[in-house]
Parts: structure tokens; C-alpha cells; sequence
């Protein structure tokens, strides 16, 4: 046994920063999480930025999509059937009045059995503003009859025009948004929730339970996306509330839709379970859930989240596509391909073409996705390049 | 309409004696004929004989008088679109060449016969055109009846269960003679009502067959190698099932069959396009001595049912009615100009467009013994409100009336339509209130005694949007009175079937098939007689049956109208007859047993231009009607310009 050294501390004074002295703006940049690295490379992705407020700004209105819409779902005018859209005027006869529109005059052309409506001048009609119109029950919670933009009291607005039953459009593009957005989120909780798990557990074990997982993945890839769904959906009961429906669909399109993250999760943690600091964790007893879990995911949950965005537009245009057919949702309910499924005459194309608005949220939500999406993965990777 | 309509005599034959006066004109008084320029090469290549060998000695001449309808010129092709491979059956309706047809009056006259003879209603004597055809050159006669009776009719590999029923009197057979070699007779000890108006339906019954081709195929006269030979090489079970293949008068996918109808199919199923060619030895002639019909050609082009209106509006058709809706018929007017088309409105004979039929042979007793309450039924009724239907689908433009006779038929009295047909929602909850019905859930739906919320759900067959637009009216309707409606689209077949079984609660169709009948016209709609009648198919089975299958009528009315019905076949005073359709109306008015939503819509037709002698105004219905049937697709031509 040797003798043990006397313990030795040096009394000089020590500043960590001498070699180097940070200015508090350097130390915000070097010493940032990786979540604000990402986000200041974000904000430097114009189309992402703007793609993203477009969405936010979306789903913040179906939040009070009962406040915004100035008809409630179901109001039907059946003295305005095929209306077409109201434009909002400012000036009347070179005077500002302030927001209005003209009202209609209508009437049955009996020759070829159209009914025609005519915007007559005579007719202003001022819109109101946090006015009293159709009553609502604010998520099914709170009743009030309060909406943003009313028409003139006798009056109409039909911004984006009225459906065969003389519903207004606008309002149920609107509501409308309100499933078919959810239904994206709802669905992609569900595939990351799988595709986590299933790709965390392949990743980190390996062996046998990898081959499974990958088997399993590759019968789900290899069947036809379509009429899997198809077959799924036309096995719900009629019978069933149409909530219950939408969350059947959105279990459908999450339940599918899985295995792509399930494969980037696997792959990602196959090189990372390599890492020392796995090592380590394993050798201080963690579980394999919390390796997983507090480890590992973090390490590439950006990436995750930027994918995740990317999917999302797949799963909007899958209940698209389904309703579309009429398999997914079903009246009373409505999306954005239950209207579209009811543009899909000839009339809606050569008569009343503003029964195909619902394609525009459509494509804005699709697009805005994918581009934010884009800026997401990115910005996932601050240090690369650009 | 009503004039026409009130002389439908349809069957005032049928109860004395009476021979039609022959409205065809002997070989002497025959005008000179034209000979058909589609067929120049054939006679001069000797192919074909000439126009004076083909058509019969007798034919019938079509005068086209107390119609608007003018004798045309010979050739060109009409196109027609048809939703189904299945549809090229269409030729067979819209040509109607029928042994005794309907025509624009809805009265009964011979066609391919020269005259019927019919004593007491019971002896039926059918003469054939002296020199009559079939479309191959092959006499058609009295041996094409006796093979139809003997070799297939009353055959037992062919027919196992014996002929078909219009062709059997409690029971009992038609006795069957040839007379002579154009002559034959159906004859039977008590009046049949239905023979008649069975050879003029636009499914007709075929009692004639061409046996000379036929035989080929038959046991009984084939050579037996050559058929072995045969069978194997169409790949048919045996000889039957190789005839019945064959076999397809009404089908009309045979190529190799002889026919009689104005074109005959030259194409072999399936094809996107089918080419009809005109009958060289079609019996109809014009006054001018054009052989019919004047149309060398009718292609049948086959599109998706919902690409029709599209095409329609496009002139891709020359005349269309088939897969068109009242609803279209603003887009097909707007193309109108550019197409060189005009949209004409004709009239349906429909009891009601669109109805209701509540399964009163479900298998769920708490629905059985709902639906089978009168007073649940009128509330329904009542809960409608059909004004609305009519503003918000048809313009206004359709009669907001019950499932019944329509005011041109003699029965109509207004009653009939409009009891418990006003929208009354408050009646209508009060009627429930009196059923016991009066828990509801939290949505305000009543609830069933067992606790089960008063849901019903409407199947239908979805093949037009509109079914879809008037149940999203009822079910806000119906929602009013406690009632939830949820709509199921199904495939025609699947929801027959379900029907059928008892699975469904309720199911949307058309109403009376005839809305227009007489007194002397079968009321059998009326009561529980076929498997087809949504609102009780299991009853009408039994009666199709004979009671082998489905279950007997169990309810005082519907047994009474049976009975009605069986007392309409035994009277044959008119004043009687009525009084017995009365009678039945007034029972299915008060009693809603199908509850019609909307009647009387309008069926638009597209006609090209340059086709001449379709009529402004119609009546587009199925049977009788046989839909451009009675109007006569062969004595339309297609003039030069659109003029």
C-alpha cells in the first residue's frame, strides 16, 4: 500500500474564458438548443415561414369555425339553390359604405330550367360584424348564436355560393376543414405512435424481432393502398354515429400509414444503439424503453417531426380520396371530398363551377405541408450546408 | 295525355268476341315498293332477294296517320349510349316488334300477326303474315310456335316447371293447335287476361322461337354427334345448357340468332360497341313503299352511366334518354345550339318518381310490428314535407302526390294522392306520441319499447344522385318528428336480395309501374303478388310460389286486397272492375303502405336535329311503353340537314 498523495488544489484564480471571451450574443448561438438552432434556420426558409402561418392560420379557424362560418352546416336557402358567389364591394356609386354585396335578383329561366341570378345594385346590403345569426352549439359545448360576418338582416351572403339544397358554401368549406384537417393530425399521432414503437423495437434488438417487424412492414407495403382501404372502410357499420366514423377512418389512414416511419426510426437507431453513450446507459441498467425513449429518439426526433409534416398531406388526401368515393366520411358529416364528391357531375363543371372550391383548401393545405415540411427537414440538420 | 289515355282499351277485347279488323292490306293493295340502297350489292351480287321477295305479302303498312310523323328516306347510322353491357337489350325494347303491340294510345294491334281472333277472352287464334321471315330469309311459321310449346315450353329438361305462368289458368295449360301452316290457337276453359298484354310487354313473352336454328341445338332433333361436338366446343355443361346459351330473344347477344325485330345484333358480346343492322325482311312498311326501318344501322356505344349526361351534352347520341335525369336537363339545354341537339320533356307514367317501402316482412320483430302499424306509416308520410322536394329538385315542376294512379288514368280521384301526404309535422309527432313512442334519447331521437333509437335506414340502389339530394330532405324532415334517417347505397342486385331476406328496414324505388290503367287493366300491383314488391316481398312470394317459399299475408287489409284482386280476375263488367280499383286505392291511400315522395318528373330526351319523326311530346315508361317502343324506332330517319 502506498502512501496517498496530499490532496492538492491550486489557489489560482481560473476563468474558463480566457483564451477565449464570448460576448453574450456568441454565447446565445454556442450555447442554443438544438430546438432554436432549428428554428432560426426555419425562419431563414421564406416559403416555409409562410406556408406555416398559412396552416396555423387554418387551424386556428377551426377552432371557432362556428364564429367564422355565417350559416351553420345544415341552413338550407331554398330561395337560393345554385347561387353563385357574392363579391364584397366597398364602394357604391364612387361613396365608401363599407363592406356589402348586392343583393340577387332571381329568376327561373323557363327555357332551359336554370335558375338565374342577377346582382342588383338597388340591393345594398351592408354585412354586419359579431351579429346574431344562426344559433350553433360552440364544440357541441357551448350554445350561442354569435357569428364574425353576418348578412343584412333579410339579406344573403353567399361569398363562395350555395349547393343544390341552397347551402352556403363558404360555411361549409369551413366546417369542412375542420374534419378533414383533424383527420391528419389524428392519423399521423397514430402512424408515429406505431411507427415509433415498431421501428424502436426492430432498431434496438435486431435479430428476430427485427426480421419480423420487416416482414410485417414489407405485406403492408405490398398491399394496394386503395382498395386495402376501400376494404376497410366499407366494413364500418352504417349505423354508426358519424364521429365514431371519422375515427375509424383516421385509425384506418394511421394504421397504413406507419411502416415508412417505422423503417427511417429503425434505421436511425441501428447506427446510434452503436453509440458509447448507449453503451453506457445500458451498463448503468436502463430499460430498453428508456434508452430508447431518453436516449436515442431525441437524437433524431427533428428529423421525425419533419417526415412526420411530409405525411401529413398523404393522410389529408387519403380521407380525400375515400369520401371522394363515398366510403369515407358520410353526410351529415363533411370534408373536403364529401363536397367534392357532390361536385362530381357535369353540372358542377359546365353550370356551377364554384361547386369544385372545396379542391383549393385542398391543394393550399397539401402544398403548405409539404413546404413547410421541406423547411422542417432542413433546418432539422443546422450544421449542414446550404 | 288524358285522351290518349282514356282510350286505352287495352282489354276491352278480351271479354267478348272480337276480331281486329285487319289493318294490313292484302298483297294486291300493296304499295310498289323501294328498294333499300344498303342492300344494292347484296341483290346484285344475289346474296339477297330482291325488297318484293323479302318483305311479307301482307306487311304492315304504317300510315302515320293522326300523327305529326312524315315517311322518310333510307339510310344512315344512329348512335345511342348505353350505361351496360347488359343494356343491348334495349333494341329489342325500343324496336318492339311484338306479336300484338301497344301503340301511341296505348291500345293493342297486331304487329308481326297478321290478325288475332279472341272468343270469350279465352280462345286466342293467331294468324301470320303470308311470307313473314325470319332476319336470315327462313319462313317464319306456324312449326316457330309449335317448337317454342312442345320442344321448349312443355319440355321437361328445358322447362322443368312448366310453362311460364301468363301461359297457365288456375292451374291449368293453354291447350295449343296448330291450325294450319300461319295459323295457331291458345285456347283455355276460362278468360285469360294476360296473355295478351304479355306478347306486348316490352319484356316480352316469346311464344315463338326460330326452330330452324334452335333445332341445332335441341336433343330431340339434332344430330347427335354434331351437338356433342358443339357442346365442347362453346364449353356448356350439356345440350340444355347450350340452348338456353343460344337461346336469347330478349338478351340479344347472339349474332347467329335469327330475329324479328327492325335491326339485328351483329356483334358479339362483350364489346364497347355493338352495330345493329337492319332486318332485310322486316315486315313494316311506310305508305310509300320504304321497307322499315328507314335507319341502316344502330350502334349501341357503351359508357360509364355517369359519363352519359357529359356525352350527351356533347352530341356524342342522336337520341338518348336512358341514364338522363330531370336534373341534367339544364346542362344538355345549354349545349343545345352548339350541338345541333334539342332536349324534349316527356312524360312518365310512374305512380310516383320516388317512394318509400317500409319492409313489412323484416325479420326484427320490434320493426315488423312498427312498420306494420298504419299510424307510424302516415306519420312518416306526413313528416314529408314533398312541397319542399319539389322547389328545391324539380322546379316546382313535379306533383307533390302519394304512390297511386295518375289524374290521367279514368281511376284517378284526388283522394288517392293526397291523404296523409301534408306536411304536418305537428300531426305527425302526435300520431307517434299515440304509438307509445314517446322516450328519446339525447339527441331527441325516439327510442324503440326496447330501449334501440328509432333509426331507419334507407337503402338504395344510389345509381342517381338525386335518391341522394331527396333523402337528405326527409331525413331533416324526419329528424323533426324524432326519427333518424340514415341512406345505405347498395348495389341493385345486393339490395333486392336484402330485401327480399327481410335484412332491410326500408328501401327507395319508383311507384306503380302503370300509373295510367284502366279498369280492364290487372290491379295486381296493388295487392301482394310478386317477390318485387319492396313493402312485402316475403307475401308475394308465397303468392308466386304457390307457397312453396316466402310466408303467407298475415294481415287483415293486405288480405283483402288479395282478395279484391282475385275478385278483378272473375268480374268483367268495367263499372265492377273500378269499383273494385277503387276500392283498392282507397285502402292503399288510407293505409300508406308506400309512402311517394315526389311524382310525375319529367324524363328529358335528346334528339339530333336531323332525326325526324320522334314525337315533341311523349310518354317515356316502360311498360306498357317499351320506352321509344310504341313510338316506333323504325320510322325514324335521319333527313340530309337539321332544317
Amino acid at each position: 500500500m502506498s502512501e496517498r498523495l496530499a490532496h492538492f488544489v491550486s489557489e489560482a484564480p481560473f476563468d474558463p474564458l480566457e483564451v477565449e471571451t464570448l460576448t453574450a450574443e456568441q454565447e446565445r448561438f454556442y450555447m442554443a438548443s438544438q430546438w432554436r438552432m432549428m428554428w432560426w434556420r426555419l425562419k431563414r426558409h421564406r416559403l416555409a415561414v409562410i406556408a406555416g402561418l398559412a396552416l396555423v392560420l387554418s387551424y386556428f379557424s377551426i377552432l371557432i369555425t362556428e364564429v367564422l362560418a355565417p350559416y351553420d352546416l345544415h341552413t338550407r336557402n331554398i330561395d337560393h339553390i345554385y347561387a353563385p358567389p357574392q363579391l364584397v364591394h366597398f364602394f357604391h356609386e364612387d361613396r365608401f359604405v363599407g363592406p356589402f354585396v348586392y343583393g340577387f335578383d332571381y329568376t327561373l329561366n323557363l327555357e332551359i330550367l336554370k335558375k338565374e341570378y342577377v346582382p342588383n345594385p338597388a340591393k345594398v346590403q351592408r354585412l354586419r360584424f359579431f351579429c346574431r345569426g344562426d344559433d350553433y352549439v360552440f364544440w357541441g359545448l357551448i350554445e350561442g348564436d354569435r357569428h364574425l360576418v353576418c348578412p343584412a338582416e333579410g339579406g344573403t351572403m353567399f361569398l363562395l355560393g350555395t349547393d343544390r339544397l341552397g347551402r352556403d358554401m363558404a360555411s361549409r368549406l369551413l366546417y369542412a376543414g375542420r374534419i378533414s384537417l383533424t383527420v391528419g393530425l389524428f392519423g399521423i399521432a397514430i402512424s408515429f405512435l406505431l411507427g415509433i414503437t415498431f421501428g424502436g423495437v426492430a432498431g434496438f434488438f435486431g435479430g428476430w424481432v427485427d426480421n419480423v417487424v420487416q416482414r410485417m412492414i414489407e405485406i403492408l407495403r405490398s398491399l394496394p393502398e386503395l382498395p386495402l382501404w376501400m376494404a376497410l372502410s366499407a366494413a364500418l357499420p352504417v349505423t354508426w354515429s358519424p364521429i365514431l366514423v371519422f375515427f375509424a377512418i383516421t385509425i384506418i389512414l394511421g394504421l397504413l400509414d406507419w411502416p415508412g416511419l417505422a423503417r427511417a426510426v429503425r434505421s436511425k437507431l441501428l447506427a446510434l444503439r452503436e453509440e458509447d453513450y448507449c453503451a453506457a446507459a445500458q451498463l448503468l441498467g436502463a430499460r430498453p424503453s428508456r434508452v430508447i425513449a431518453r436516449h436515442l429518439l431525441p437524437n433524431f426526433m427533428s428529423h421525425l417531426i419533419a417526415s412526420a409534416t411530409l405525411s401529413i398531406p398523404s393522410m389529408i388526401l387519403g380521407e380525400t380520396a375515400l369520401s371522394f368515393l363515398g366510403l369515407g366520411l358520410r353526410p351529415p358529416v363533411t370534408s373536403f371530398g364529401v363536397l367534392l364528391t357532390e361536385a362530381q357531375n357535369i353540372e358542377a363543371v359546365a353550370l356551377y363551377p364554384w361547386l369544385m372550391l372545396p379542391m383549393l383548401p385542398v391543394v393550399v393545405t397539401v402544398l403548405g405541408f409539404n413546404f413547410l415540411g421541406d423547411g422542417l427537414r432542413d433546418a432539422a440538420d443546422p450544421y449542414a450546408e446550404l | 295525355m288524358t285522351a290518349m289515355t282514356h282510350r286505352i282499351l287495352v282489354h276491352a277485347a278480351l271479354a267478348a268476341v272480337l276480331a281486329w279488323a285487319a289493318t294490313t292490306a292484302r298483297a294486291a293493295d300493296r304499295p310498289a315498293l323501294v328498294e333499300t340502297p344498303m342492300f344494292a350489292d347484296a341483290i346484285a351480287g344475289g346474296t339477297l332477294p330482291p325488297v318484293a321477295m323479302r318483305v311479307p305479302d301482307a306487311p304492315r303498312i304504317l300510315s302515320f296517320d293522326g300523327t305529326k310523323a312524315i315517311p322518310g328516306r333510307h339510310g344512315g347510322e344512329l348512335g345511342i349510349l348505353m350505361g351496360r353491357v347488359k343494356d343491348i337489350r334495349m333494341m329489342v325494347v325500343y324496336g318492339y316488334s311484338r306479336l300484338v303491340g301497344y301503340d301511341r294510345k296505348f291500345e293493342l294491334r297486331p304487329d308481326i300477326l297478321d290478325r288475332v281472333d279472341v272468343e270469350d277472352g279465352r280462345i286466342f287464334t293467331l294468324h301470320l303474315r303470308k311470307g313473314h321471315k325470319w332476319s336470315d330469309g327462313h319462313p317464319f311459321t306456324a312449326e316457330d310456335f309449335r317448337y317454342y310449346w312442345e320442344d321448349m315450353a312443355t319440355n321437361d329438361v328445358i322447362s322443368p316447371t312448366g310453362p311460364p305462368p301468363q301461359l297457365i289458368v288456375d292451374g291449368e295449360r293453354a291447350r295449343f293447335e296448330v291450325v294450319d301452316e300461319r295459323t295457331v290457337r291458345y285456347s283455355w276453359s276460362k278468360p285469360n287476361h294476360f296473355f295478351l298484354p304479355a306478347l306486348a310487354g316490352a319484356l316480352p313473352l316469346f311464344i315463338y322461337r326460330p326452330s330452324h336454328y334452335l333445332k341445332l341445338f335441341h336433343q330431340d332433333h339434332a344430330e347427335p354427334v354434331a351437338l356433342q361436338r358443339m357442346v365442347e366446343e362453346k364449353r356448356q355443361r350439356d345440350w340444355r345448357a347450350l340452348h338456353f346459351k343460344q337461346d336469347h330473344p330478349y338478351k340479344y347477344d347472339n349474332p347467329e340468332m335469327p330475329s324479328l325485330q327492325p335491326w339485328v345484333n351483329t356483334t358479339e358480346s362483350p364489346a364497347q360497341r355493338y352495330v345493329f343492322v337492319r332486318n332485310p325482311f322486316f315486315h313494316r312498311i311506310d305508305a310509300e313503299g320504304h321497307q322499315l326501318p328507314y335507319i341502316d344501322k344502330v350502334n349501341l356505344a357503351i359508357a360509364s352511366a355517369k359519363l352519359i349526361p357529359a356525352k350527351a351534352g356533347a352530341g356524342e347520341t342522336d337520341l338518348q334518354a336512358r341514364n338522363l335525369g330531370f336534373g341534367n336537363y339544364t346542362f344538355l339545354k345549354q349545349g343545345e345550339k352548339r350541338n345541333d341537339y334539342t332536349v324534349r320533356l316527356w312524360q312518365t307514367a310512374k305512380g310516383s318518381h320516388m317512394a318509400l317501402f317500409p319492409n313489412l316482412n323484416i325479420e326484427d320483430e320490434q320493426w315488423r310490428a312498427l312498420f306494420r302499424k298504419a299510424d307510424f306509416r302516415r306519420a312518416l308520410s306526413m313528416a314529408v314535407d314533398r312541397h319542399e322536394i319539389n322547389q328545391v329538385i324539380y322546379f316546382g315542376l313535379a306533383t307533390e302526390n302519394n304512390n297511386t294512379v295518375l289524374p290521367a288514368s279514368p281511376l284517378y280521384k284526388p283522394e288517392y294522392g293526397t291523404k296523409w301526404t301534408q306536411h304536418d309535422p305537428k300531426a305527425a309527432n302526435k300520431l307517434l306520441d299515440g304509438l307509445g313512442l314517446r322516450e328519446r334519447d339525447g339527441d331527441g331521437i325516439r327510442l324503440l319499447p326496447d330501449g334501440r333509437p328509432l333509426e331507419i335506414i334507407v337503402e338504395t340502389a344510389g345509381e342517381e344522385t338525386e335518391q341522394v339530394d331527396v333523402l337528405q330532405l326527409v331525413t331533416d324532415a324526419w329528424r323533426k318528428i324524432g326519427i333518424k334517417l340514415l341512406t345505405k347505397p347498395l348495389q341493385r342486385e345486393v339490395l333486392r336480395n336484402r330485401v327480399f331476406a327481410g335484412f332491410t328496414q326500408m328501401s327507395v324505388w319508383s311507384g306503380l309501374e302503370n300509373g295510367i290503367p284502366t279498369p280492364e287493366l290487372s290491379p295486381r300491383e296493388l295487392a301482394p303478388t310478386s317477390q318485387q314488391q319492396l313493402q312485402w316481398p316475403k307475401w308475394g312470394q308465397h303468392v308466386e310460389t304457390k307457397g312453396h317459399a316466402g310466408e303467407p299475408v298475415d294481415m287483415e287489409l293486405p288480405k283483402r286486397l288479395q282478395e279484391l284482386d282475385q275478385k278483378w280476375r272473375v268480374t268483367s263488367d268495367r263499372a265492377s272492375r273500378a269499383e273494385i280499383w277503387d276500392q283498392m286505392l282507397k285502402i292503399h291511400a288510407d293505409q300508406i303502405y308506400t309512402i311517394g315522395l315526389i311524382c310525375c318528373v319529367m324524363q328529358p330526351v335528346v334528339v339530333n336535329n336531323r332525326l325526324r319523326n320522334v314525337p315533341e311530346k311523349g310518354v317515356y315508361n316502360w311498360d306498357p311503353g317499351a320506352f321509344f317502343g310504341i313510338y316506333g324506332l323504325d320510322t325514324f330517319w335521319l333527313a340530309p340537314d337539321a332544317g
